[in-house]
């Protein structure tokens, strides 16, 4: 299987950086929540588009965003 | 030559050294200065002929016994000069025949190399292999500082034989980073090399492993990391007619709604002070600079690496202004006499006032700090001025070293903190104050201390106060910081990885080998990619723990509590399986290292965003038809963007990452043989561009 993100081999859908990645993006999002009552799209968007998110954070983002459309 | 007469034959590591302990020695103080093919040596009078004969760092290492650079695993090695192991040591063969040919008339041998694993290492190899054998014979001098009078007194007291015990874990740490480094850099070279055709060097070692590791550990957890947003209130007041900031009761608010509640109800309200809270705090003076901590203060106040740190402290070292500076205690002993020091630093106007104000003390007793190293003690000054100007790097380091000893004789400093609490509307704010009622030992430390005062006026509870501005402030949770060169050498020596000695050296590899990049610092691809491969087929050779522990038995030696040989074997038993796995993945591991060196020489020929269509890259690219170079926008291939620019066909050139001051536009930086390397600035528009081509 290759990674969704980068094309490396991976077991699951992403490769391991991108799966800690994506854990913490699905993680982070309870807490977005509850601070900002947005949904899922609109949190990929905020992370997306912040200066502190990690670039393997925000690639997985994007991919989650197209994939979801 | 020195004459036919017999004389003692005195070892030294470096040229100026050498001079400084024939000067000392010599009666008159003027020894004949003499050199044979360049390499210079000394001869003094004092009672008998001395010929003070310098090295040049280690002139002997471990090399393979025999066979060629292309195959792996290596366990059989020996110790050979270094003209014969590395291209660029050819002068070493003339600086050992020279040596061999001054050993010939010497009657006594003197090691008179620094005191410590590296430097007993280094002259114990010259009297086995330069002069036949004169290691069990010869006698070692012990100091800590080059002046006269510690040198002559090194001198006068010689040690009857040399520290064996010190050159035995200095060999055995050779052989074992030996082992490790040639093995397992040949194994990612030759995997490379085997699938791509092509050669690159790919380095791996003992330390640089697993310093590596804990790099790529950091930058995952920063490229993995998830912001999470929270809310602080920030507030101001006006008392007196003078306006301070307030802090909320509450640092962290976890929703946008709670905060805008607070900012609602407080927001032009009064408030009353509560309380009144006054705190006296001593702060006990700094304890000495061992080698580690002034390396951190100078990254922390003048930016320098840990590298550039040690060098400028070796030269103050070698110019008898400081003592020996790689060392990891934090004691100060008292035959080092505080006094005679201080006396001397007095003549000097800018400590003129504080070290005679430490003088006046009945008693002086240095604040040490727990770290001993059995060969030398803290870093300090020798009381020696400069006998020449000093460079401003010098300077500031002198500076630096003669501050923090004077301070840790200091008094504690005695601080005071003043927590005003004030109600607003029942939410609680909190003013801060600070201010210095004793500086004491602080003012020989002045230029490096970073306190901020804030005083506050006299305040009373139950006094009302007025507030001026609340403001509803949007955070977000930062990811952890990078490392930087310093903090990285801190990690290091916390894990206990790599000595004093090597720590920097190693951090300026992995820059050198393209495995990190910048001051904070960042893993690039090819680190990834090394440390997936080691992790991945011999997780052991880049193990924090497995690391420390041979770090441990190499340090028993020392005490002769382990033997080399079996710390030897030990290491060829962590070797050998991890050997064995990279060579049964070689295929695999070739295609991933050729692919991650593919791209990283792509990333060092981008220059920069093009300023042009602003989306694609600017490239060193190669013309199909003519072979010459020139830039180019990436999004050309994509028939996005025409952009490009000629460049000089001759030198080498690397992108500086840097902007030029007039255009902004991103500068290269050339290197062509017989000229000084010089910036390039390419865009024909720039400002400047007339200025530097009438310059040129």
């Amino acid at each position: 299987m290759k990674c969704k993100v980068c094309g490396k081999e991976a077991v699951s859908a992403y490769c391991k950086f991108h799966e800690g990645a994506y854990e913490n993006l699905v993680k982070g999002y309870e807490e977005w929540k509850r601070a900002l009552n947005l949904s899922w799209k609109e949190y990929l968007n905020g992370v997306i588009s912040n200066e502190y998110s990690g670039s393997w954070v925000k690639e997985v983002a994007e991919q989650l965003l197209k994939s979801e459309g | 030559m020195a004459g036919m007469e017999k004389y003692a034959l005195i070892i030294t590591e470096k040229p100026e050294a050498a001079q400084r302990i024939a000067q000392a020695l010599d009666y008159g103080g003027k020894p004949e200065k003499n050199a044979e093919k360049k390499v210079p040596y000394f001869r003094a009078h004092r009672g008998k002929e001395l010929v003070i004969v310098p090295a040049l760092g280690h002139l002997y290492t471990v090399v393979h016994e025999q066979g060629t650079r292309n195959y792996y695993p290596v366990f059989n090695f020996k110790w050979a000069p270094r003209y014969l192991a590395e291209r660029n040591a050819k002068n070493i063969r003339t600086w050992v025949e020279v040596i061999s040919k001054l050993a010939q008339n010497a009657e006594e041998f003197i090691h008179a190399c620094d005191y410590d694993l590296e430097g007993s290492l280094i002259g114990y190899c010259v009297l086995k292999y330069a002069c036949q054998g004169k290691e069990k014979d010869a006698k070692r001098m012990k100091f800590s500082t080059l002046t006269k009078e510690e040198l002559e007194k090194a001198y006068e007291e010689l040690l009857p034989q040399l520290d064996f015990e010190q050159i035995e874990a200095g060999k055995t740490r050779h052989e074992v980073d030996w082992l490790y480094g040639v093995n397992l850099s040949r194994a990612l070279t030759l995997a490379a090399k085997r699938w791509s055709g092509r050669y690159a060097t790919l380095s791996t070692g003992r330390v640089q492993g697993p310093t590596l590791k804990f790099l790529v550990g950091r930058e995952g957890d920063i490229q993995s990391f998830v912001p999470i947003p929270y809310w602080e209130v920030g507030a101001e007041v006006e008392i007196q007619g003078s306006v301070y900031k307030v802090e909320y009761e509450k640092k962290k608010i976890e929703s946008r709604a709670e905060a805008e509640a607070i900012v609602e109800a407080c927001q032009g309200k009064t408030g009353e002070i509560t309380e009144v809270e006054l705190k006296e705090f001593r702060q006990t003076p700094p304890v000495p600079f061992d080698l580690g901590s002034l390396q951190a203060e100078a990254y922390s106040f003048f930016g320098y690496t840990p590298r550039r740190t040690l060098s400028i402290a070796e030269r103050l070292y070698l110019q008898a202004l400081i003592s020996y500076p790689r060392t990891s205690s934090q004691k100060l002993p008292p035959v080092i006499n505080y006094r005679t020091i201080l006396s001397s630093l007095s003549k000097e106007r800018n400590y003129k006032n504080l070290a005679q104000g430490l003088l006046e003390r009945a008693e002086l007793k240095p604040n040490e700090g727990k770290k001993e190293d059995p060969a030398h003690p803290a870093v300090y000054p020798t009381g020696n001025l400069p006998e020449n100007p000093l460079s401003d790097p010098e300077k500031r380091i002198w500076d630096l070293v003669v501050r923090r000893f004077m301070a840790v004789f200091g008094e504690p400093a005695v601080k005071q903190s003043i927590r005003v609490n004030m109600d607003v509307n029942g939410h609680l704010f909190y003013l801060h104050g600070r201010r210095v009622l004793e500086d004491g030992w602080t003012r020989f430390y002045e230029p490096y201390i970073k306190f901020e005062e804030v005083l506050l006026p006299p305040l009373q509870k139950g006094e009302k106060v007025q507030l001026r501005k609340v403001v509803r402030e949007d955070k977000f949770t930062n990811p952890p910081a990078r490392y930087n060169p310093s903090s990285l050498l801190k990690k290091m020596e916390d894990e206990g990885i790599g000595t004093k000695a090597t720590r920097a050296d190693i951090i300026e590899t992995l820059y050198s080998r393209g495995y990190i990049a910048d001051r904070r610092i960042v893993v690039t691809n090819l680190g990834f990619d090394v440390i997936e491969v080691l992790n991945e087929y011999c997780p052991n050779v880049v193990s924090v723990e497995l690391t420390r522990d041979l770090e441990e038995k190499m340090e028993k030696i020392q005490n002769n509590s382990e033997k080399r040989e079996k710390v030897l074997l030990e290491a060829v038993d962590i070797l050998k399986p991890a050997l064995e796995g990279l060579k049964e993945r070689e295929e695999t591991i070739g295609e991933v290292l050729s692919d991650a060196i593919k791209r990283a020489k792509i990333q060092e020929r981008i220059i920069g965003s093009c300023p042009q269509c602003g989306t694609g890259n600017l490239m060193i690219l190669f013309s199909r038809k003519t072979g010459k170079r020139f830039i180019g926008c990436t999004n050309y291939f994509k028939g996005l963007c025409k952009t490009s620019f000629p460049l000089p066909q001759r030198g080498t050139l690397k992108p500086m990452q840097k902007s030029c001051n007039a255009c902004d536009w991103p500068l290269l930086e050339v290197r062509a043989k017989g000229r000084r390397p010089w910036r390039f600035c390419f865009n024909p528009n720039c400002p400047l561009r007339e200025a530097r081509e009438k310059r040129s």
